[in-house]
């Protein structure tokens, strides 16, 4: 599946609320990275809600 | 991260308050200390390390003594003293002033086991100034102590990182530095988010999509367990596996094994070789059948054709004397050639439309013509099938032979260990088979268990898609079931992107690897990083390429390179485009703090490794002793160096111990009589 492929090529192909949502979950992790009792399940429920209302 | 300055607090030798400047800029990113043995090296690099994580290295002794000896000696029963260090430093866009401090009350001359604590304050550019709430984590977050090894540590033990056993320790460490670790733990959290939608889905959606959701949720159980095995199982073949190395490099170091294994290392790799030679003849043929095996059966039908297009020539059926679309277009057009009128179901327009079904179309003349074209060389390329056959087929039969005959040889030595008369060799070997058929089983189940999860990925996209056409009448259970569908993209997208990273930081970092490891030695030995994170040195003799014993030296050559690597992968990938947006300036910046960084190499590698040192790292503090630095050492980083001390020892030692370091031209005190042991760090640029 990522045979010669580019994490730019997997982004592109993205819809625009996928791609959103993709780097909101990423930020959110790494703001986080040092807690590891942190649960981001309800961050990452309002993300999507935030993307798809 | 970038460092500042250290302050020590009666930090071991280091009585009072000493604080050395470290800033540096990447034109002179060195800092060097030189410091006899026993001054305090080892102690102001684990300075570093006590004040990140409040650990020192096991090669620390006396670990519990951590106020200096006559600052304790003087200080009265029941009065306190302070033991801290403290660490300025940035990281990216904000300065940290970072400090652990333990407060010791004294009951006796034994000192008690300290409770250090730790504060964390932040500055952030705008010039605002907090306390960081979880100190701790948050220098995990900077640093994680695991990645720590590669930047602060012993140049003489550096050989540890290399060694056996470590692979996937520091495989899980690198994940952490080269910024995998966030996007693991967003594959893992984002089911949950699945979840809470899903259960949505099922309250509003209906018996249907509740049903399918039910599906769903089985699968995806079954996907979180077998995906643990794997794990697990990945686990064990690495244990394994690294146990039948060590068990193989036994028989090579082996006087009397060593000559039949080294046989045995050439022999098998010729044989997957040969054995790779040979699939690659067998998949050339398969797909040689496939796309032209056709040709084989076209011997009587293209003679056939030919024979009926002649019949039909002869007829005067081809080429066809009339051709429909003039038929259609003297209908369109409503009148005949001879000009009679032709009105629609009128007798001369039915009688023209006849015609039309006993016309030739056009298109089957073009196509008759262009098929004719082709029986003649269709005879040509079966004779051309009929020799790339045979050639393949002589190439099989050759690699066959030769793995026929690699086998039998390799079963002869592998006899020759088994049933050798030195009981020893023989147990390795028996133990080394043993441990190969274990090897075979577990690699039998990781098979099934990873076609297992490709079976189930694939019924959980189809069953997806289902859901997704099932029909949905509630407002809130049609969200709820786009949001999912949003969710499980995003985890595909960051699984690829994830298995994206992980190929390319090896790959990447292999071949970083291989120039600066070549920079440094003089040997013909190249370095691999192996797809399981396993280092190992290779040499080429006679085109075979053989695996080559590591010494001391090229170990802790082959670790400088490793660490080289790694520091600059770490800076290249934090700054590159990627799904997380844009890094900060200084993303992926470390500072490297080596002790005895030269260790026991000999003149021309301490050369090479003082020159790759000035140049792979954004920073550098190297603390060297006189014998160890001086020489070739300080003439290659001179030039790279913003600050320079030495740790003055100062020692109760009877005797005329005194002792001065030349440095650029001038004596400085190296070792000094005093009335208490302890060290002063002395500042020279």
């Amino acid at each position: 599946m990522t045979e010669g492929r580019t994490e730019k090529q997997v982004l592109e192909e993205l819809s625009n609320e996928e791609r959103a949502l993709l780097k909101r979950v990423l930020e959110v992790e790494r703001a986080k990275l040092h807690l590891s009792a942190y649960d981001a399940t309800d961050d990452l429920l309002d993300a999507v809600r935030e993307i798809l209302p | 991260m970038k460092l500042q300055s250290i302050t020590l607090t009666n930090f071991r030798q280091f009585k009072g308050v000493q604080t050395f400047d470290l800033s540096s800029d990447t034109i002179k990113p060195v800092s060097l200390l030189f410091g006899a043995n026993g001054a305090g090296k080892t102690t102001f690099l684990n300075a570093f390390t006590w004040a990140l994580y409040g650990l020192m290295s096991d090669d620390v002794e006396q670990q519990d003594r951590m106020v200096t000896d006559s600052v304790w000696r003087e200080l009265p029963m029941g009065d306190t003293a302070e033991v801290a260090v403290e660490l300025r430093f940035d990281h990216e866009g904000r300065d940290y002033r970072l400090l652990r401090s333990a407060t010791l009350r004294k009951e006796s001359d034994q000192q008690g086991t300290p409770s250090p604590e730790v504060h964390l304050w932040m500055t952030k550019p705008d010039g605002s100034s907090e306390i960081v709430g979880a100190p701790q984590e948050t220098i995990y977050s900077i640093l994680p102590r695991g990645v720590s090894r590669f930047f602060f540590f012993n140049g003489e033990r550096i050989e540890n990182l290399v060694k056996k056993g470590a692979y996937a320790e520091v495989q899980k460490d690198i994940k952490v530095l080269l910024d995998l670790e966030q996007v693991e733990r967003a594959i893992a959290h984002l089911p949950k988010v699945d979840r809470k939608l899903t259960a949505e889905l099922k309250k509003h959606g209906g018996d249907k999509a509740s049903e399918i959701q039910d599906a769903i949720d089985t699968l995806t159980e079954r996907q979180t367990g077998a995906r643990e095995e794997l794990k697990l199982l990945e686990g064990d073949l690495a244990t394994l596996v690294e146990e039948r190395d060590s068990v193989t490099d036994l028989l090579r170091q082996h006087a009397e094994a060593a000559p039949i294994q080294a046989e045995r290392d050439a022999v098998t790799k010729e044989l997957d070789e040969a054995r790779t030679a040979r699939d690659a003849a067998i998949a050339e043929r398969a797909h040689l059948v496939a796309t032209r095996g056709f040709l084989a059966f076209t011997d009587t039908l293209g003679d056939a054709t030919q024979a009926m297009a002649d019949n039909l020539y002869q007829k005067g059926a081809l080429p066809a004397p009339l051709k429909r679309e003039f038929v259609d277009q003297l209908l369109e057009d409503g009148k005949c050639i001879c000009g009679t009128e032709l009105a629609e179901h009128s007798e001369p327009w039915e009688h023209v439309k006849d015609w039309r079904q006993r016309a030739g179309l056009q298109a089957v003349e073009t196509a008759w013509q262009q098929l004719s074209g082709q029986i003649a060389p269709l005879s040509g390329a079966r004779d051309e099938l009929r020799e790339q056959l045979a050639a393949l087929m002589k190439r099989i039969g050759a690699e066959r032979d030769r793995v026929a005959r690699l086998e039998e040889r390799k079963s002869e030595l592998d006899g020759k260990l088994k049933n050798s008369p030195m009981e020893v060799v023989a147990d390795l070997e028996t133990k080394r088979m043993d441990l190969d058929n274990r090897i075979g089983i577990k690699n039998q189940k990781k098979g099934a268990v990873e076609s297992e999860l490709g079976t189930i990925a694939k019924d959980i996209e189809a069953k997806t898609k289902e859901r997704s056409r099932a029909a949905v009448t509630d407002e809130l259970a049609a969200k709820a079931r786009s949001r999912s569908d949003l969710v499980q993209s995003v985890k595909r997208a960051l699984e690829e992107i994830l298995a994206i990273r992980e190929e390319d930081m090896r790959k990447r970092l292999d071949a970083e690897l291989k120039a600066v490891f070549s920079s440094i030695t003089h040997q013909n030995h190249v370095p691999t990083l192996s797809e399981g994170f396993e280092l190992t040195l290779h040499k080429n003799v006679g085109g075979v390429e053989l695996p080559v014993p590591k010494s001391t030296g090229e170990n802790q050559i082959l670790s400088l390179s490793f660490v080289a690597a790694v520091s600059k992968l770490a800076r290249e990938i934090r700054k590159e485009r990627r799904a997380e947006g844009d890094a900060a300036v200084d993303a992926g910046t470390y500072p490297i703090v080596m002790d005895a960084a030269f260790g026991s190499l000999d003149q021309d590698y301490q050369e090479a490794v003082s020159r790759a040192l000035a140049k792979m790292a954004p920073q550098l503090v190297v603390l060297v002793s006189k014998s160890q630095g001086l020489g070739k050492v300080v003439t290659e980083l001179t030039p790279y160096v913003s600050h320079l001390g030495v740790i003055e020892t100062h020692t109760t030692a009877p005797g005329s111990v005194a002792d001065d370091i030349e440095l650029e031209g001038m004596a400085y005190p190296y070792i000094r009589s005093a009335e208490s042991d302890h060290s002063e760090l002395k500042v020279i640029k």
